[in-house]
């Protein structure tokens, strides 16, 4: 059996002597892990003594949310005039927020759903966290279509509810498109996770005693691990990845309908669905990125969420920067080709107007900065790698504000043109929302297991049904373990 | 319409006894029965004339706070207010609740009256409009009639008689002037200028009981230069009426005769757009303006020069010399071959008897003369010089001076100062508010204790002309009479009439009397009087035409300026007039007609002017942040921001009456707990005090009484500092799109479609090369789904002709006025929150050096291909079934994302909750008939859709159809220029119908396929063959 070491050792992801060097093949745990090693692991930091950096960063998140429920109440105190929001830019940080959680909420679903489905094992490390990351990360999301509105004690008639004066939603709205879209990905989303979550809580549970083995036992629905429930497990989960899978495509492509549908130059775009997509992936990504380094170091999870895990995840980040930036170009060529006066203005003025800064900030971090990663030394860095996902966070915003405010605010009739700046309340608000999500996550981190323990093991060398028959190591170069979902924990039954 | 209460108690002719009687102790007038004539009604029932908002439940005043709290229906949620609704225990006579009444009566405005119907509401009037039936107003109203509405339920009116500067009481008052007796040469009268011919007969009863009593006139810009002038041409001071609707060739010398501040703005307008008329006349007059500011009327000439006010005087000359008129002693002026000045004398030569000459107040008498001397020769058909009967008239230098001499020296034992606010405007060098500490009683009477009223001994509260009776002329001369439509709202309010009534004899006498005994015989008939009362004017009353021939004027004196020096010029500003609009919200965040600034004057300056004083404006994230310079004239020093002004004469600075108020109001301002004191971010611009007060500079003391308009500044110097400036539009620039589209009056004849074809979408593509893909019908008319509309026979359009649409920004008000739209305060108009639904969007065309400006009235498009309404996830924004663009503010939650997606950004939001610190005065103003709209709802134009449905109930009723012509939207009843129809374009015969098959009718972003139910007649040049731009 292995050692029960958990200190991250970098040569254990040393490819085996004269195994040819593909991604494939590497190792996607390191140290040598038995079952148990992975459980005590992960399931211990729920288990023992909350460390001192939680407290100091928990308080930190609770002060932020105390900034969040400040900027609320004063907003829904005296009005949207409080932010910078004016006449021709009638949407501003708010909706440049939501666009940019949301799209931070695409990567969780899309590692679980998506490179489910694609058989992409090395998700299994990271993808509790992302899909935790999601769920928040709508949870802030949503703030903002809710709070922006004039009178937001009446968002509820954006929902279908019947009433006798037979008043109904208009279904021709993005908005409400969006409602729909979002609140659908929402539930989805925490079904997911719900979903995968049971096994771990059940794990959990059988090493719980007391109260605590009560609650986190109602929470398990009384899973027992036996073959039956692994059985239909399984294809919950497939059909649930499988209905989620669409979901991440479409969330995003409707919050861009926002824009598209509409007839404002800049933002009556045909390129906005996909382009939107690939540029959610991309931020949300490098918000996963940002997260995990930190939680990775801190909770001591090298050996599980493994530099290769890492380097992939800087590939996508290569891969969905390169379409954005590609988008950005093909904007232009589409404005000049177009011939249209209206998009050429909007275009230049983008480029070279009032907001020029925003829009090569904007350029720089997310369309120059992530080539780097064409080398794999850089791919492989932890500090750059973090530097670049927190770049790539900036970038996006500033994307999304370039789209709303730029857009919004030369249009067609110049006697209305304006600028737009925000207020320390705008401000107030996207800060209390980190701690909101902060706050959420933190206690994610403390009550909830980390990286998921179940479909962890099931990529062990030891999950592979041959592994015992040829002794240690691999023996079938090359041919993977099957059903990687299927590996039971040695705990339960 | 109206019936006047001719049995009132007052009701009495000059000898004091009744007409009609109802016992025998009422004719014998005993004491005992004037205590039970005031008793015989319930308390309540009755108002004895007297009406305080903070008494008791009166009747009327329950019904002005029942009118106020239906004013605040619309307002949702838990600060409704309760009140509770009481019916009328006995209906009044031709009062309906919900209903209105309309009222003939007229507003004074700078010594003529504007004939007005008032609209009012269970006895408060609500709105102003023209008299339709007035040869001069014709149903058009201008932007300060429009306006004086709010100034009636100013909720800093001063409301208490002060004596040396605290609380009295109206009988201290009246003892102190029945006590008080004075020789006549120590009795002096300041007053505002007044064609009412009761205060004339009230003025020789005075004169006879203080022989030698002065009477001095304060105009708005301190002398009538245009009386000064045709007395220096004809010998006595005659008024000159131009009826320009055939005039071929019109010159302003710095004349915005088609400006709000022109005391016949209304009538000039009008006939100025009659004479561009293209489709009637099948030919337009050419106008040709010098100016020294840019003004509307500037905006729309076919040439206009700007040049110092200084050397507009020369090039008049220069003008009167090509035509031999005038002594040509200037004859060496470089302005004689001037291009511009050749071609006037060369149109006005060819336009036999149909030219005019309009000189402006910043202009010599001798201008004024010698524009009377040109009318005389050449203007026989289009000048009228009508005889008012004055004889003479002397300048404010000379009677104004001796005056505040003989002040100071304590030989003024009565100076009664009558709606005058000669403490404010006068020059600071004559010391007047020193002066008038060494008078024996004096005495203002005024809407506000202002300035002058803080000085007097005695402030007397003025009524507002809608609280008082009164009468007065036209500028043509018809009489009209002006008739209160409720009683002054404070009980200590009394009319200029009945004070200076009280002082001629000592006696009280109220306004009615007055009127009514000086009318009242005049008019011959009590039927006769009621009819005047009932039409509001009575007919063929227009002055004399005068017979004037020639006048030599002598040009001798005309000032010469430097080229080196820079002049100041003063103007009334064209939203505060001479400060009588200072209280007023609405004015104050009346964009500019030209620079669009609110809230603020500035030291308005060319480009080139700015930068030899190393001045600037710099336009940084849509704020104008202006440097402040320290202008010094007259031995006066005024810091003010500086405005930077396209097409500004170098060497000339602007600057504007009406700012830098300081009026004493008594209205508590409650304080807020601590709660709200805390969180409630403070966007109540009636907080803390009269929101005049610390509004931009008065430049008035600056002034000399010599020349009263321009001055030579003594020096000029930045102080380093800058302060922000706001404006309701940033950029002048079409930006190459086809937003107006305009052409010269020769290139349309010859094409007629060739303002159709300046529709580029693509750039720098011939339309021929790419036309579009189909053919939609020239007008929403000849479209079958709108002559066949299955819901409904009417179908909703209007259009504009921006070839007569001057920018004067009546239709602003107008709307401001008929639909309760909320005044935000200048920081929130900085942030592009300005509520105002009708905006005049204003472009500069041509070159930088002499820009030319258009105008273009913008509101809600009423799209039939709306986009706001796609996208409103609550449908809160759908269209109606003839073809209105309707915003159902109940159900707007507020996401604004119509706004964003209306290309004519005409969507308004609002941002704060503006009506719940509206004071309950203004409450008092705000249309029944419209939601009061809540924080967080969109609002904008509705085409008037009060007006569309009441119209339609009242047709429904009498079982027609709906006359062409019958509903006219606010900013359509008010435009002098008439240049907005209104009315059902699935009528092929309506006018708007017509309008929009003419060749020059087009909808703003057509390629946009919105379908705009708005649209627009495109501006015509006509320029003069030899001056083609290059």
């Amino acid at each position: 059996m292995a050692t029960t070491s958990t200190s991250y050792d970098e040569s254990s992801l040393a490819y085996p002597a004269g195994v040819p060097k593909t991604l494939e093949d590497a190792p996607l745990v390191g140290g040598n892990l038995s079952f148990h090693d992975v459980t005590e692991l992960i399931a211990g930091h729920n288990e023992k003594k909350t460390p001192l950096f939680w407290f100091f960063g928990f308080s930190v998140a609770l002060f932020l949310l105390g900034i969040f429920g400040l900027s609320i109440s004063y907003l829904v105190w005296n009005g949207t005039g409080t932010w910078g929001v004016n006449n021709p830019v009638g949407w501003g940080w708010a909706i440049v927020n939501f666009v940019w959680w949301v799209g931070i909420g695409h990567a969780g679903t899309l590692i679980s759903a998506i490179l489910f489905l694609f058989r992409q094992r090395w998700r299994t490390s990271i993808n509790r966290a992302a899909e935790a990351m999601t769920l928040f990360a709508v949870a802030c999301a949503l703030v903002f279509p809710t709070f922006h509105t004039g009178r937001p004690w009446l968002d509820y008639w954006m929902m279908p509810v019947p009433n006798q004066m037979a008043l109904w939603p208009q279904f021709k709205s993005p908005l409400m498109w969006d409602v729909f879209a979002v609140s659908i990905y929402g539930m989805v989303s925490l079904l997911f996770w719900y979903t995968g979550l049971i096994p771990d809580l059940a794990t959990l549970r059988d090493r719980a005693t007391g109260l605590r083995q009560k609650i986190i036992g109602i929470m398990a629905l009384g899973w027992t691990g036996s073959n039956r429930h692994w059985r239909h497990y399984d294809r919950a989960y497939l059909i649930l990845a499988g209905l989620a899978t669409p979901l991440v495509l479409s969330v995003h492509s409707v919050v861009s309908f926002d824009f598209a549908v509409s007839i404002v130059p800049g933002w009556h775009t045909t390129i906005f669905p996909p382009y939107f997509v690939a540029g959610a992936i991309f931020s949300g990504f490098a918000m996963v990125m940002t997260l995990l380094l930190v939680a990775r170091k801190a909770y001591n999870l090298q050996n599980l969420i493994t530099l290769d895990h890492l380097e992939k995840m800087n590939l996508i980040i290569l891969l969905t920067g390169s379409i954005v930036g590609f988008a950005y170009i093909t904007e232009f060529f589409m404005a000049w080709y177009s011939g249209v006066a209206y998009e050429q203005y909007a275009f230049r003025n983008r480029a070279f107007g009032d907001y020029a800064w925003a829009y090569w900030i904007m350029m720089s971090c997310n369309l120059l900065l992530p080539q780097l990663y064409w080398v794999k030394k850089f791919r492989r860095s932890i500090p750059l790698m973090f530097t670049i996902a927190i770049v790539v966070n900036i970038g996006m915003w500033f994307e999304r504000f370039v789209i709303v405010v730029s857009s919004l605010h030369r249009d067609y009739l110049p006697s209305s043109w304006d600028y737009y700046s925000p207020t320390i309340w705008d401000a107030g608000i996207y800060l209390g929302t980190f701690g909101l999500f902060f706050t959420l996550f933190f206690l994610f981190l403390r009550f909830f297991p980390m990286v998921a323990i179940a479909e962890i093991k099931g990529v062990l060398p030891q999950a592979n049904p041959h592994y015992y028959d040829h002794g240690q190591g691999d023996g079938h170069a090359g041919e993977a373990p099957k059903a990687a979902v299927s590996a039971k924990t040695d705990e339960v039954g | 319409m109206i019936d006047l209460d001719v049995l009132t108690p007052s009701d009495v002719i000059a000898d004091g006894a009744p007409t009609v009687w109802r016992s025998r102790e009422d004719l014998a007038g005993t004491a005992e029965y004037a205590v039970f004539r005031a008793n015989e009604f319930l308390p309540g029932a009755t108002d004895a004339g007297e009406l305080e908002v903070d008494a008791g439940p009166s009747r009327r005043t329950f019904l002005q706070i029942m009118g106020a709290s239906m004013a605040m229906m619309g307002l949702a949620g838990c600060r409704r207010p309760a009140e509770e609704i009481l019916p009328y225990a006995r209906k009044p006579e031709e009062v309906v609740p919900g209903l209105p009444n309309f009222y003939a009566t007229a507003m004074p405005f700078a010594g003529a009256v504007q004939a007005l119907l008032v609209e009012s509401y269970e006895g408060r009037p609500t709105k102003i409009e023209g008299n339709p039936e007035h040869p001069v107003s014709r149903g058009k109203s201008g932007l300060f009639a429009q306006a004086s509405i709010l100034n009636l339920y100013d909720p800093d009116r001063s409301r208490t008689v002060y004596r040396n500067g605290s609380a009295s009481t109206w009988n201290e008052f009246l003892s102190a002037v029945q006590g008080m007796n004075a020789d006549g040469a120590s009795v002096a009268v300041i007053a505002e200028p007044s064609s009412s011919t009761t205060q004339a007969s009230i003025q020789q009863q005075f004169e006879q009981r203080f022989p030698g009593a002065r009477w001095i006139e304060l105009h708005a810009n301190g002398d009538d230069v245009t009386a000064l002038g045709t007395q220096a041409a004809f010998g006595r001071p005659l008024r000159p009426h131009y009826k320009l609707s055939s005039a071929d060739v019109i010159v302003s010398f710095d004349a915005d005769f088609i400006g709000s501040e022109d005391p016949n703005s209304v009538w000039n307008s009008r006939e100025y757009a009659a004479s561009r008329n293209v489709d009637v006349r099948g030919s337009m007059s050419r106008l040709y303006a010098f100016e020294s500011t840019y003004t509307g009327t500037g905006g729309m000439a076919d040439h206009r020069k700007a040049l110092r006010a200084c050397d507009i005087a020369h090039v008049a000359a220069a003008v009167g010399q090509g035509l031999g008129v005038g002594n040509g002693s200037l004859g060496s002026s470089t302005f004689a071959g001037d291009p511009m000045v050749q071609a006037i004398v060369q149109d006005v030569r060819a336009a036999g008897g149909n030219a005019a000459f309009v000189a402006g107040p910043t202009q010599p008498v001798q201008v004024h003369a010698l524009c009377a001397a040109l009318n005389a020769q050449f203007g026989g058909n289009v000048v009228e010089y009508l005889d008012t009967g004055a004889v003479s008239v002397t300048s404010l230098s000379q009677s104004m001076a001796t005056l505040v001499e003989d002040m100071q020296a304590g030989r003024i034992q009565l100076l009664l100062m009558l709606g005058a606010n000669p403490g404010y405007s006068l020059p600071a060098n004559l010391n007047f508010a020193e002066a008038i500490g060494n008078v024996g009683m004096s005495v203002h009477v005024g809407l506000h204790r202002d300035e002058t009223g803080q000085l007097a001994t005695w402030h007397v509260p003025g009524t507002h002309f809608l609280e008082a009776w009164d009468d007065g002329r036209a500028w043509d001369g018809t009489l009209s009479i002006i008739q209160p439509l409720i009683a002054p709202l404070y009980k200590a309010a009394h009319s200029n009439l009945e004070i200076l009534s009280l002082f001629a004899t000592g006696q009280y006498r109220g306004g009615y009397e007055l009127v009514r005994g000086t009318l009242r015989p005049a008019l011959g008939s009590e039927d006769a009087w009621r009819t005047a009362l009932h039409d509001g004017f009575v007919p063929n009353t227009q002055y004399a035409v005068a017979g004037v021939a020639g006048g030599a004027p002598d040009l001798s004196g005309l000032p010469v300026m430097a080229d080196d020096e820079t002049e100041v010029v003063f103007r009334t500003s064209p939203k505060l007039h001479d400060g009588a609009f200072s209280n007023n919200a609405w004015m104050q965040e009346l964009p500019h007609p030209v620079s669009k600034l609110v809230w603020d004057n500035a030291a308005t300056m060319s480009r080139a002017t700015a930068d030899a004083l190393g001045v600037n404006i710099a336009l940084s994230k849509g704020k104008h942040e202006a440097d402040i310079i320290t202008l010094s004239v007259n031995g006066v020093d005024r810091t003010l921001p500086v405005w930077v002004q396209e097409g500004h004469p170098d060497g000339s600075i602007t600057v504007t009456l009406g700012y830098g108020r300081n009026l004493a109001s008594e209205r508590q301002v409650s304080d807020r707990n601590l709660l709200a004191r805390i969180f409630d971010r403070d966007v109540d611009i009636y907080r803390p005090g009269p929101l005049a007060n610390g509004v931009g500079t008065n430049v008035g003391p600056m002034r000399s009484l010599g020349n009263m308009a321009v001055a030579t500044a003594s020096s000029i110097a930045a102080t380093g500092e800058s302060m922000m400036l706001v404006t309701t539009q940033d950029h002048g620039s079409m930006e190459g799109r086809a937003i107006v589209r305009m052409t010269t009056l020769e290139e349309y004849q010859s094409d007629p479609e060739v303002i159709q074809h300046q529709q580029h979408i693509l750039d720098n593509t011939p339309w021929e090369d790419y036309p579009p893909l189909w053919t939609e019908p020239r007008a929403a008319s000849d479209d079958p789904r709108i002559a066949n509309a299955m819901y409904s026979s009417e179908q909703w359009g209007m259009s504009i002709d921006l070839n007569t649409c001057t920018g004067c920004n009546a239709c602003v008000v107008a709307c401001q006025s008929e639909n309760n739209i909320q005044v935000v305060g200048k920081d929130q108009v900085s942030r592009g929150r300005e509520l105002q639904w009708l905006r005049i969007d204003r472009y500069y065309t041509g070159n930088e050096a002499n820009p030319g400006m258009v105008v273009q009235p913008m509101m809600c498009q009423h799209c039939e291909n709306a986009p706001c309404e796609s996208v409103c996830p609550v449908a809160a924004t759908s269209h109606s079934p003839d073809g209105l663009n309707e915003m159902t503010y109940n159900r707007c939650i507020g996401t604004r994302y119509c706004s964003n997606n209306c290309p004519y950004k005409v969507r308004r939001f609002n941002y704060y909750n503006w009506v719940k610190t509206l004071p309950i005065e203004v409450r008092m103003a705000q249309n029944p008939n419209v939601t009061m709209r809540f924080r967080g709802v969109m609002e904008k134009c509705t085409y008037c859709v009060q007006r569309i449905r009441r119209t339609q109930q009242y047709a429904h009723i009498e079982d027609r159809p709906i006359r062409d012509g019958e509903i006219s939207t606010a900013c359509q009843q008010a435009c002098p220029s008439d240049a907005i129809t209104f009315g059902n374009i699935a009528d092929p015969e309506s006018a708007v119908a017509k309008s929009k098959h003419n060749p020059r009718g087009y909808d703003v972003l057509a390629e946009l396929a919105v379908k705009p139910r708005t649209s627009y007649l495109a501006r015509l040049r006509n320029p003069h063959p030899s001056l083609a731009e290059a």
